[in-house]
């Protein structure tokens, strides 16, 4: 007798049906056996969802990505500044902002997985076109703002490893365009996070520069006030990079599209909370290394990348530039591509246009108009020559804190909307814990303004 | 006639000379093609909310832009709750999610048009324009209406992002029915999960089943989850076994076995023996709802007895030739067009074609798959070791399996 493999569909079906072959030995699942009509049945078809740690880790995803995303360029600048200029003092305000940061992102997730909607197109359902147009702009001058610090991070990062930046920086918006419309972004957007990975070197770098960590305690746990309009600057600045408007939009757009329906969202707020403790440790352990490696020795002021890298240097020596750089092409280049496509993805949501990135132009004029333009303008202000980096770094991040309370209302209004979110509505706990950020940023935000007010009428507060 | 944007910030008289604040407008969605204005709220001297019917309009004129009505006195007041139950013009349907079947897209409804019919004042079209942002903002200073921006009424289906909206009874035009499945699925796409869980809803049941088997897995059990136990049995008695197999093995285990032994005992058995395969073996992606005939029949004799079960499965072209219809072995197999063509009086295993290719329940599923698309045939037969039909996998089902997930996907994703 042949082989089946061999004869089958050969020869005529009653010739085949007396062979009995051995079976190819096949390693199965036990699956799971379940009680249906009262007998016992083994099904190995069902597509369980994983358990104990890989369960987890498909969980961590869009909450940590999004918030890992807020340490780029800007949050990288932001972070060194308060480190340099005031060392451990302002650790207590990442430790406040930690519980507030994890308090919206939670909000946001929620309110994606109640909804199922993005939350610029929330606000034009409930509120009208005018107050979306109006939640529209403050998007678009607060993203447009952190793109143009992203493009000015690329062109910082590469000529820490000695390119100019009027090549780098055109460069980048080629390539960052041709990825994200071309559709290799996918594959691209795993190799920029793998470069961000270098700022784990900052957690090492916080603990090998022997910091006091007896000051490091007394600057997370007891606030210092200081009457010095850089000081509340720099505050504001934290609160914007920390709690950007960007992250939330990101962080409720990508639950949508993860596809977690309301009745499954339980689990799902771990992510938020992980990633908001996650990335504020992080943002923290860049204030301990600039604080111990530069304010100790006295340079008070960073006025470029490469004064920033030098935090680094007790970790790698002498290659704390080129690594530092890497990182910082990394951060930049992720965050200059989602950046504007979070940005024109949600605002072709509000106005109603067809978005995403598998559309033709005829179809997605609007959606494609606006991540072409977010990314020219953005790399064209980026090339105005000497721009104070640092400076416009920091400035950009104490915009999103000024534009913050406004999403933030938003955000608290459509979360307490019964018959918008039902069951997942905001408890009372969650509600006085967004109130108090609130009102923090709010009263930040005036007060800085105040001081600056201030010192333009010629009102000297610092010494 | 008029745009729902001007009518808006109209005056409201009435014949005693006294005024008041138009709010909103009330609709009939019940009502035919162009549902038409039942009643007007607005805000009386006091600040109080109170209604009209709108038979109570006597005139309305566009060039001094105002409503007559006979008498502001008379009318009850209302509440924010009261409100809340009828279907308001500018809260409900102004700015909300639409379906454009003109344009087989979804699209908010970013102004409306109203239009005198007869006795009623119905709506008549939405703008999707972005002239009518300029007209909203302005008030109406610019912003020209555009006729060709203006899309018939009747061609929209007005969505509320609600499934319970559908078993409250309100009204909906269901002209999306009338699109093939894979439109609707392809329309269901550019949707928010309840938005498109409402549309699913709405659908009759073949029509739901067609659309959800077309759906990407992940947005086929967001929507599913979604349904009444009802319709979702329904729709699991008429979806197609694999399909429904896979389904059901990504829902929650309480939830499966819920459904599994509230279906009619015929089909959870089917589903329970697909359910046994391992997702990647041939098991798991093949359909045991298979159309098969004794060898010893006559062509006419099968064509009697086949009548009725060529009515229900998918999948109809091939019939499988068995010995009989306990042991299943097959014998061959014949496709329906060579049943009704063939001499009525021969047997079926004079006619079948005894060249079979088959394939083993639990070898590789990609493998089958392959073998399936360039066999070139509809579907290959799965055979167990003793020769007995167990299925077929379907042409459809192995390019699904082979089909990168990318590909078969239509959804816009961005950040996953």
């Amino acid at each position: 007798m042949k082989k089946r493999g061999t004869v089958e569909g050969l020869e005529p079906m009653h010739a085949v049906e007396e062979n009995n072959l051995p079976l190819k030995p096949r390693t199965m699942g036990s699956g799971l056996r379940v009680n249906l009509r009262g007998r016992s049945v083994q099904l190995r078809g069902l597509r369980r969802p994983p358990t104990g740690i890989l369960r987890w880790l498909a969980i961590l995803g869009p909450g940590l990505i999004a918030t890992s995303a807020g340490n780029d360029a800007g949050g990288i600048a932001t972070y060194s500044q308060a480190g340099a200029k005031f060392g451990y003092d302002l650790i207590w305000v990442m430790v406040i902002l930690t519980v507030s940061f994890a308090v919206v992102q939670e909000m946001c997730a929620r309110l994606g997985a109640a909804t199922g909607r993005g939350l610029l197109d929330l606000i034009r359902e409930r509120f009208g076109i005018a107050w979306a147009l109006f939640a529209v702009s403050v998007v678009l001058i607060a993203n447009g703002g952190v793109t143009v610090s992203e493009f000015v991070g690329i062109g910082a990062a590469m000529e820490l490893m000695g390119v100019s930046k009027y090549i780098a920086i055109p460069l980048g918006a080629l390539l960052i365009w041709y990825l994200v419309i071309f559709g290799t972004y996918g594959k691209v957007e795993k190799i920029l996070l793998l470069m961000t990975l270098v700022f784990f070197a900052y957690p090492v770098a916080a603990f090998m520069a022997r910091p006091d960590w007896g000051e490091v305690a007394r600057g997370a746990f007891v606030p210092t006030f200081r009457a010095d309009p850089a000081y509340i600057f720099i505050i504001v600045g934290l609160l914007g990079t920390t709690i950007t408007p960007y992250i939330q939009i990101f962080q409720q757009s990508s639950l949508v599209e993860k596809g977690v329906a309301r009745r499954h969202y339980g689990p799902e707020r771990i992510d938020a909370y992980v990633g908001a403790i996650f990335s504020n440790l992080m943002s923290v352990s860049m204030i301990i290394a600039t604080a111990a490696t530069l304010y100790v020795v006295g340079q008070r002021d960073i006025s470029s990348a490469a004064d920033a890298a030098r935090a680094l240097e007790p970790v790698v020596g002498s290659a704390a530039k080129i690594l530092f750089g890497i990182g910082l092409l990394g951060a930049t280049l992720l965050a200059g591509a989602v950046l504007p496509l979070a940005t024109a993805y949600a605002v072709s949501e509000a106005i109603g246009a067809p978005k995403g990135v598998n559309l033709d132009f005829r179809r997605g004029k609007v959606f494609f108009s606006l991540f072409t333009a977010l990314i020219v303008v953005g790399a064209t202000l980026a090339l105005i020559p000497n721009v104070p980096v640092m400076q416009l770094l920091v400035g950009v991040q104490v915009l999103n804190g000024i534009l913050l309370p406004i999403i933030l209302v938003f955000i608290l209004l459509l979360i307490n909307d019964k018959r918008l979110t039902g069951d997942l509505k905001n408890t009372r706990r969650n509600n006085v814990l967004a109130v108090s950020t609130l009102i923090l940023i709010t009263t930040a935000v005036v007060v800085m303004l105040g001081t600056q007010l201030l010192e333009l009428f010629g009102v000297q507060l610092s010494q | 006639m008029v745009m729902f944007s001007q009518l808006r910030r109209f005056n409201l008289i009435d014949g005693h000379g006294r005024r008041a604040k138009l709010m909103d407008l009330a609709i009939a969605l019940l009502d035919g093609d162009y549902p038409p204005v039942t009643r007007l709220f607005f805000l009386d001297q006091k600040n109080k909310k109170r209604s009209l019917q709108w038979s109570q309009v006597k005139k309305l004129d566009l060039k001094s832009r105002s409503i007559t009505v006979r008498d502001l006195e008379s009318a009850p007041s209302e509440s924010t709750d009261s409100m809340a139950k009828e279907v308001l013009l500018g809260d409900d349907v102004l700015d909300a999610l639409v379906l454009d079947l003109q344009n087989r897209r979804a699209t908010r409804a970013n102004d409306l048009w109203l239009e005198q019919d007869g006795n009623e004042f119905v709506l008549r079209a939405a703008d999707t324009s972005f002239g009518a942002f300029l007209r909203r903002l302005t008030r109406g200073r610019y912003g020209h209406v555009a006729r060709s921006a203006l899309y018939d009424w009747k061609y929209i289906e007005f969505l509320r992002g609600d499934p319970d909206a559908v078993r409250n009874g309100e009204g909906y035009h269901l002209r999306v029915a009338r699109l093939p499945p894979g439109e609707i699925a392809r329309l269901t796409d550019m949707l928010p999960y309840l938005h498109a869980s409402e549309l699913i809803t709405l659908l009759p049941d073949d029509k739901a089943v067609d659309t959800l088997e077309v759906l990407s897995p992940q947005r086929q059990l967001q929507v599913f989850e979604e349904l009444e136990e009802d319709q979702a049995i329904a729709i699991l008695i008429l979806m197609a076994p694999d399909i429904a197999a896979d389904l059901l093995g990504r829902l929650p285990t309480k939830l499966m076995r819920q459904y599994l032994n509230k279906l009619p005992e015929t089909q959870s058995e089917r589903l329970i023996e697909l359910l046994g395969y391992p997702e990647d073996a041939v098991g798991g992606i093949m359909t045991n709802d298979v159309i098969f005939a004794r060898a010893s029949l006559t062509v006419a004799e099968a064509l009697e007895t086949l009548r009725e079960p060529l009515k229900k499965p998918d999948f109809v072209f091939i019939i499988y030739v068995v010995d009989n219809l306990k042991a299943r072995r097959v014998r061959g197999s014949i496709s329906l067009r060579n049943l009704i063509t063939a001499d009525a009086e021969l047997r079926l295993e004079e006619v079948m074609d005894p060249y079979l290719s088959t394939l083993n329940p639990l070898s590789s599923a990609s493998e089958a798959a392959y073998r399936v698309i360039d066999s070139h045939v509809a579907a290959l037969p799965v055979v167990n070791d003793d020769g007995r039909l167990l299925g077929i996998v379907t042409v459809d089902a192995a390019i699904a399996q082979v089909a990168p997930a990318n590909w078969r996907s239509q959804a816009p994703r961005v950040f996953s």
